[in-house]
C-alpha cells in the first residue's frame, strides 16, 4: 500500500493550480506540435529545455509529460482528417481513420481515437505505477536476437496491410525496405544508397516519406481528377459522437491495444510504431467484418491509437526506473533531469520520490485533461473539412513543407518528400497500397541491424535465434501466425468432409 | 489471388510503364549495392546482404508485375483521364516552393505554394488566396521563431522582423 | 522549488563577484560584439545545438553580445551544414560554427571535399571522456582482465557502442592498436542512439560497452555497471574520480568528445583573435561556469593557436584509426 500512499502524495503535488497550468500548457503545446508532420515531442521538449533554468523540476517535468502525451493525440487528428500523419506512430491510424473521415465519419473516428488514447494511457499509467520495475527487468532480457525474431512476427503481421493484390503490396514493401537502407550502416560505418550525397548519410526520415506518400500524393492525385468533379469529401453525416455500435466495436480494441502497446514502450528497440502494426493486424484478424478494413473500419483506428498511447507511457518506465531512454523524447527528458542535477536511475524513486510520484500523478491528470481538451475539439476539428477544397489542400501542402523543411533547413528533404509524392501519385493511380512501403521502411532497418548485431554477438552462430528460448518462442508465434490459419482451415475442411 | 490476369486483353500502357519503372528502381538499387564499399571490419554479415535481398526481391516482383501488365493489366479499374491543367498548377506551386525557400525565404515560398495549389484546385480569388497564404505563412513563422526559437527558413522578409 | 532557488542564489552571488573584479569587466568590454551569427550544423536539441545556445545564454546575460542569430542545418554528422557555412559566410567576421570531434570523423569517412580544415579554429569549450564498462556480474574485474581477453582474441569479446566508425569505435580501435591488435579484428556491435547500447550491456548481451561517461554515470553509481577505464587525459573530478585512466593502466590512449567553435574562412587573424577573446570572456562569466556545472560538461577551454594545433593532431589520430578500419 506504500505505492498508493505515494501516489496520493503525487496527486497532492499534481493538483496544485500551478502544476495544473503547466499540465495544460504541455498538453496544448503537445497537441499543436503533434499536428505538424516532422515536428514531434522530442524536438519540442528539446526546445523547451531552457525552461529548466526558470522553473522547478516538478513543473518542468509535468510540462514535458504533457507535451509527450499531447503529441500522440495531435498526431492522430491530422492522420484522420488530412491523411497527414504528424508522428510515425500515427501512420497506421491514417489507414482506416482517413477513410472514415472521407465517408463522413470523421467525428466517430476522432472520438474513438481520443477515448482509446485515454483508456490506454490510463491503463498504461496504472501499469507504470505498479509494475514498472518488473517489466523493465524482463525487457532487459531481450537482446538483438529476440528483437530480430520479434521483427519476424511483425513482418508476418504486415500481410494484413498488403491490400488486394499481394504482388503490388510486396513491391511496395520492398520499396520501403530499400528506402530504409539509405544512410550509414550502423555495423560497418559504410554509406549505403546515398548516391554520393552527404544529405543522405543520416538516412531518410520516415515521417517525410509518409507525408509524401499520404498527403502530397493525395493532393496530386486529386488534382489529376479535378475535372471529373469527384473525390470531394463526403459531408459529415450523422452524429459526431460514437454510436452504440461504435462503442461496442471500439472497447475491445482499446483494451487489446493498451496491453500490446505498454510492454513495447519498455523495450529498447520497440518503438511506438511496432505495436500499432501489430494491433492493426490483430484487429483485422479478430474483426467480425474484416472486409470493412481498408474502407474505414473503426477497430483499425481504436486499436492502433490505444497502442501508441500505451507505448508512450511504457517508454517512461525504463526511463524512471533505470535511467534508460528507449525513445528520443525520453533521452531528451533525461538530459533535462540532469540539468536539475537529478540523476534518473535505480535510485530515483528513493531520492526523488516527490518528483517521480508528482510526475506519475500528472500523467493521470494529463490524460483526463487531453480527453477533456480533445472531445469538445472534435466538433471544431471536423470543421477543417468544411474548408473549401482549394484552400484545404493548399494549406496541407504548406504544413507538410513546414514539417519537412522547417527544422532541418534542408531543401533535399523537401525534394525527397515531393519525389516520394510523385511516386505515390503513380501508386494511387495503379492501386498500389502505400502502407507496406512505410512499414517496410520502419521495420527493415530494425530487423537488419538486430540480425547482424545478434550474429556478431554470437560470433557468427546462426542458431542463436533458436537456441535462445525467448527468441525461439517469438519465432514459433510467427510460424503459427503464418501457417496456423491455413492449417486450421484445412483441419476444419477435413472434419466437414468426414 | 483476387485478380486474374485477363488473358487476351492488350497491354495497358500506364501499367507497363509503372512496372517498368519498378524494374529500373530495382536495377538502380542493385547498382548501388554493388558500390557499397567492402569493409575490412570484422562483421559476420556484411553491409550488402540485406540490400541484395531487397533489390533482388523487388526485381523479381517488378518483372512479375511487368508480365501481368503486358498480359492485360493489374485489373485496376479504368483510370480516368488526367486533368493536366490542375496538375501543372500544383506542380508549379511545388517547384516555386523549392526554388524560393532557399532564396527569398519560407514566407514567400509558402505564399507562392498556397496560391498556385489553390489555383490548381479551381480557386479564382487570387488576392484572397494570397492574403490567406500570407496569414498562414506568417503565423507559422512567428510561432516557430518566437515560441520555440527555431528559424524555419530565414529569407529577406524574415531578416527584417 | 528549493533546487532552483539555490541555483539562482548562486548565480546572483557569482554575478556580484564578477562585478567586483575590474580586470574581468574590462576584458568583457573589449570583447563586446553587436551581433553574432551562430551556425549549428545539427538539428535543434542535440549537443552542438545546446552548446551554441548555451553560449548565447551566457554571452547575453553578461552583456557581451547584443543579439544572436541562429541557423540550424543538420545531417551527415555536420557535413551537410559545414559546406553551407563555408560558402555563405566567407569573410564574415562575426560568424561562428559549432563543431567538435565527431565532425573530424564524418569528414574523413564521408570523403567530404569541405572539412574542418576549411574553417578557422576559435576555441574548444567542453569535452567528455569515454568510459569502458562491463556488467556488474562480468568476469572482467579490471581493465587488465579485459585487455588480456582482447589480446588473446579480440573477436571473442563483443563490445557495444554507437555507430561503427563513430567516436566509441575509434576509441576501441586506438585501444586495440595499443594492445598490439588490429582495430578491424574487434567484434564491435553498433547500436542506434537512445539507450540500446546501455540496455545491451546491462542485460549482458555484449561483454563490454563504450560511451561517453554521462551515458553510463547513473548505472555505474548504482553498481549495475563497472567502469574499467576512462579515456581522458586525467581522471574525472567529483563523481567517477575513482575510475583510472587508460594511461594509468599502461595503455597510452587518450580520446575525448570535444565541442568548440570555429570562425568563417577568409577572415583576418585580428578578426579571429577578436572571436577568441569573446569566447574567452564568455568562458570567464559565472553564467558559463554555472551552465557547465548544471549540464555536467567538463571544462576544456583552449583557444587560438593551441586549439589549432590540437585539432590538427586530433585529425591525424582519427584518420589513422579510420584507415585501419577501412573507412578512410
Amino acid at each position: 500500500m506504500d505505492t498508493l500512499a505515494a501516489l496520493a502524495g503525487g496527486f497532492a503535488t499534481a493538483l496544485t493550480p500551478t502544476h495544473l497550468m503547466f499540465a495544460f500548457i504541455g498538453c496544448f503545446l503537445g497537441t499543436a506540435v503533434g499536428v505538424l508532420p516532422g515536428i514531434g515531442p522530442a524536438l519540442t521538449v528539446a526546445l523547451l529545455l531552457p525552461i529548466t533554468f526558470q522553473v522547478p523540476a516538478t513543473s518542468a517535468f509535468i510540462l514535458f509529460a504533457g507535451v509527450y502525451y499531447g503529441a500522440m493525440y495531435g498526431g492522430s487528428t491530422t492522420s484522420i482528417l488530412l491523411n497527414t500523419p504528424g508522428e510515425s506512430a500515427t501512420i497506421i491510424t491514417a489507414l482506416e481513420g482517413h477513410k472514415m473521415a472521407r465517408a463522413g465519419r470523421a467525428g466517430p473516428a476522432l472520438a474513438t481515437a481520443a477515448i482509446g488514447s485515454f483508456v490506454a494511457g490510463t491503463i498504461a499509467t496504472g501499469a507504470l505505477t505498479f509494475a514498472a520495475p518488473v517489466v523493465v527487468e524482463l525487457a532487459l532480457k531481450l537482446g538483438p536476437a529476440e528483437y530480430f525474431s520479434l521483427m519476424v512476427v511483425a513482418f508476418v503481421a504486415v500481410s494484413a496491410v498488403l491490400g488486394a493484390s499481394a504482388l503490388r503490396g510486396l513491391a511496395c514493401l520492398f520499396l520501403g525496405l530499400l528506402l530504409g537502407i539509405v544512410g550509414v550502416d550502423l555495423q560497418t560505418g559504410q554509406p549505403r544508397f546515398t548516391f554520393g550525397m552527404i544529405e543522405f548519410l543520416d538516412g531518410i526520415e520516415v515521417t517525410i516519406v509518409a507525408v509524401g506518400l499520404f498527403a502530397v500524393a493525395e493532393t496530386l492525385h486529386l488534382a489529376t481528377r479535378r475535372k471529373h468533379g469527384e473525390d470531394e469529401i463526403i459531408p459529415l453525416q450523422g452524429s459526431l459522437w460514437l454510436s452504440r455500435e461504435d462503442w461496442a466495436r471500439s472497447w475491445k480494441p482499446w483494451l487489446r491495444g493498451a496491453f500490446l502497446g505498454f510492454p513495447f514502450g519498455a523495450i529498447p528497440a520497440g518503438g511506438s510504431e511496432l505495436p500499432t502494426f501489430l494491433s492493426y493486424y490483430m484487429e483485422k484478424k479478430l474483426s467480425k467484418n474484416p472486409a470493412e478494413f481498408g474502407h474505414g473500419a473503426i477497430e483499425g483506428v481504436a486499436g492502433p491509437e490505444a497502442a501508441n498511447n500505451a507505448s508512450a507511457a511504457g517508454v517512461l518506465m525504463p526511463m524512471l526506473t533505470l535511467g534508460l531512454p528507449t525513445s528520443v523524447t525520453a533521452a531528451i527528458m533525461l538530459s533535462a533531469f540532469q540539468s536539475y542535477g537529478i540523476q534518473p536511475g535505480p535510485m530515483l524513486f528513493v531520492t526523488q520520490g516527490d518528483l517521480v510520484w508528482g510526475l506519475i500523478a500528472s500523467l493521470y491528470v494529463g490524460n483526463v485533461m487531453l480527453l477533456v481538451l480533445n472531445l469538445p475539439l472534435v466538433g471544431l476539428w471536423v470543421k477543417i473539412l468544411k474548408i473549401p477544397t482549394p484552400q484545404l489542400y493548399a494549406g496541407i501542402l504548406v504544413f507538410a513543407t513546414i514539417g519537412a523543411y522547417g527544422v532541418s533547413n534542408s531543401v533535399v528533404d523537401l525534394l525527397v518528400m515531393y519525389a516520394v509524392g510523385i511516386v505515390g501519385l503513380f501508386m494511387k493511380r495503379y492501386d498500389f497500397p502505400v502502407a507496406p512501403a512505410v512499414i517496410g521502411m520502419i521495420l527493415g532497418p530494425l530487423a537488419e541491424q538486430a540480425f547482424r548485431q545478434a550474429l556478431t554477438i554470437s560470433q557468427g552462430d546462426p542458431f542463436t535465434f533458436i537456441t535462445r528460448p525467448i527468441s525461439a518462442s517469438f519465432l514459433v508465434v510467427a510460424l503459427l501466425l503464418a501457417v496456423g490459419p491455413k492449417l486450421w482451415n484445412a483441419y476444419a475442411a477435413s472434419r466437414a468432409r468426414a | 489471388m483476387p485478380e486474374q490476369p485477363k488473358v487476351g486483353r492488350r497491354p495497358v500502357t500506364g501499367e507497363v510503364a509503372a512496372a517498368g519503372a519498378l524494374v529500373v528502381i530495382a536495377l538502380a538499387s542493385l547498382w548501388q549495392t554493388a558500390v557499397i564499399p567492402v569493409s575490412p571490419i570484422y562483421a559476420r554479415v556484411g553491409p550488402t546482404l540485406f540490400p541484395q535481398i531487397a533489390s533482388w526481391g523487388l526485381l523479381v516482383i517488378a518483372v512479375l508485375l511487368l508480365i501481368q501488365a503486358f498480359r492485360g493489366g493489374f485489373g485496376v479499374e479504368e483510370s480516368l483521364s488526367i486533368d493536366w491543367r490542375a496538375l501543372a498548377w500544383v506542380a508549379a506551386g511545388l517547384t516555386a516552393n523549392v526554388v524560393l525557400i532557399g532564396t527569398l525565404g519560407f514566407v514567400f515560398a509558402a505564399i507562392a505554394l498556397f496560391v498556385c495549389v489553390s489555383r490548381g484546385f479551381g480557386s479564382t480569388g487570387l488576392v484572397r488566396d494570397a492574403v490567406i497564404g500570407t496569414i498562414i505563412a506568417f503565423g507559422a513563422y512567428l510561432g516557430f521563431e518566437k515560441l520555440l526559437g527555431v528559424n524555419i527558413g530565414a529569407g529577406i522578409l524574415e531578416g527584417l522582423i | 522549488m528549493s533546487g532552483s532557488i539555490t541555483r539562482r542564489g548562486a548565480l546572483a552571488a557569482a554575478g556580484a563577484l564578477a562585478l567586483a573584479h575590474p580586470a574581468r569587466a574590462q576584458a568583457q568590454a573589449q570583447a563586446r560584439f553587436e551581433s553574432v551569427f551562430m551556425f549549428v550544423p545539427a538539428a535543434p536539441g542535440g549537443g552542438w545545438d545546446s552548446t551554441g545556445r548555451a553560449i548565447e545564454q551566457a554571452a547575453r546575460a553578461a552583456g557581451l553580445v547584443g543579439s544572436f542569430q541562429f541557423e540550424n542545418v543538420g545531417g551527415g554528422g555536420g557535413m551537410v551544414g559545414l559546406p553551407r557555412f563555408v560558402n555563405q559566410r566567407r569573410g564574415q567576421a562575426n560568424a561562428m560554427i559549432v563543431g567538435g570531434s565527431i565532425m573530424l570523423g564524418t569528414g574523413i569517412t564521408g570523403k567530404s571535399s569541405v572539412t574542418v580544415r576549411d574553417v578557422q579554429p576559435i576555441a574548444r569549450l567542453t569535452s567528455e571522456a569515454g568510459v569502458i564498462v562491463v556488467p556488474a556480474a562480468s568476469p572482467f574485474r579490471d581493465f587488465a582482465g579485459l585487455a588480456a581477453a582482447l589480446r588473446a582474441n579480440p573477436g571473442a569479446v563483443p563490445i557495444g557502442g554507437s555507430v561503427a566508425g563513430g567516436i566509441d569505435h575509434i576509441l576501441l580501435g586506438l585501444i586495440l592498436r595499443a594492445l598490439g591488435q588490429a582495430p578491424r579484428s574487434a567484434s564491435y556491435v553498433g547500436f542506434q542512439a537512445g539507450g540500446q547500447n546501455i540496455a545491451a550491456v546491462l542485460g549482458g548481451q555484449v561483454q563490454a560497452s563504450i560511451s561517453g561517461y554521462s551515458e553510463f554515470a547513473e548505472q555505474i553509481k548504482a553498481g549495475r555497471l563497472r567502469a574499467l577505464a576512462i579515456s581522458g587525459e586525467a581522471r574525472l573530478a567529483g563523481d567517477g574520480a575513482d575510475i583510472p585512466t587508460l594511461r594509468e593502466q599502461g595503455v597510452d590512449v587518450t580520446l575525448a568528445n570535444w565541442r568548440g567553435v570555429f570562425g568563417a574562412p577568409g577572415t583576418t587573424a585580428a578578426q579571429q583573435a577578436a572571436l577568441a577573446a569573446l569566447m574567452g570572456a564568455v568562458h570567464a562569466t559565472p553564467q558559463w561556469q554555472e551552465i557547465l556545472r548544471t549540464r555536467g560538461w567538463a571544462d576544456a577551454f583552449l583557444a587560438g593557436e593551441a586549439f589549432g594545433r590540437f585539432v590538427e593532431r586530433d585529425i591525424a589520430d582519427t584518420e589513422a584509426v579510420l584507415k585501419d578500419l577501412g573507412l578512410a
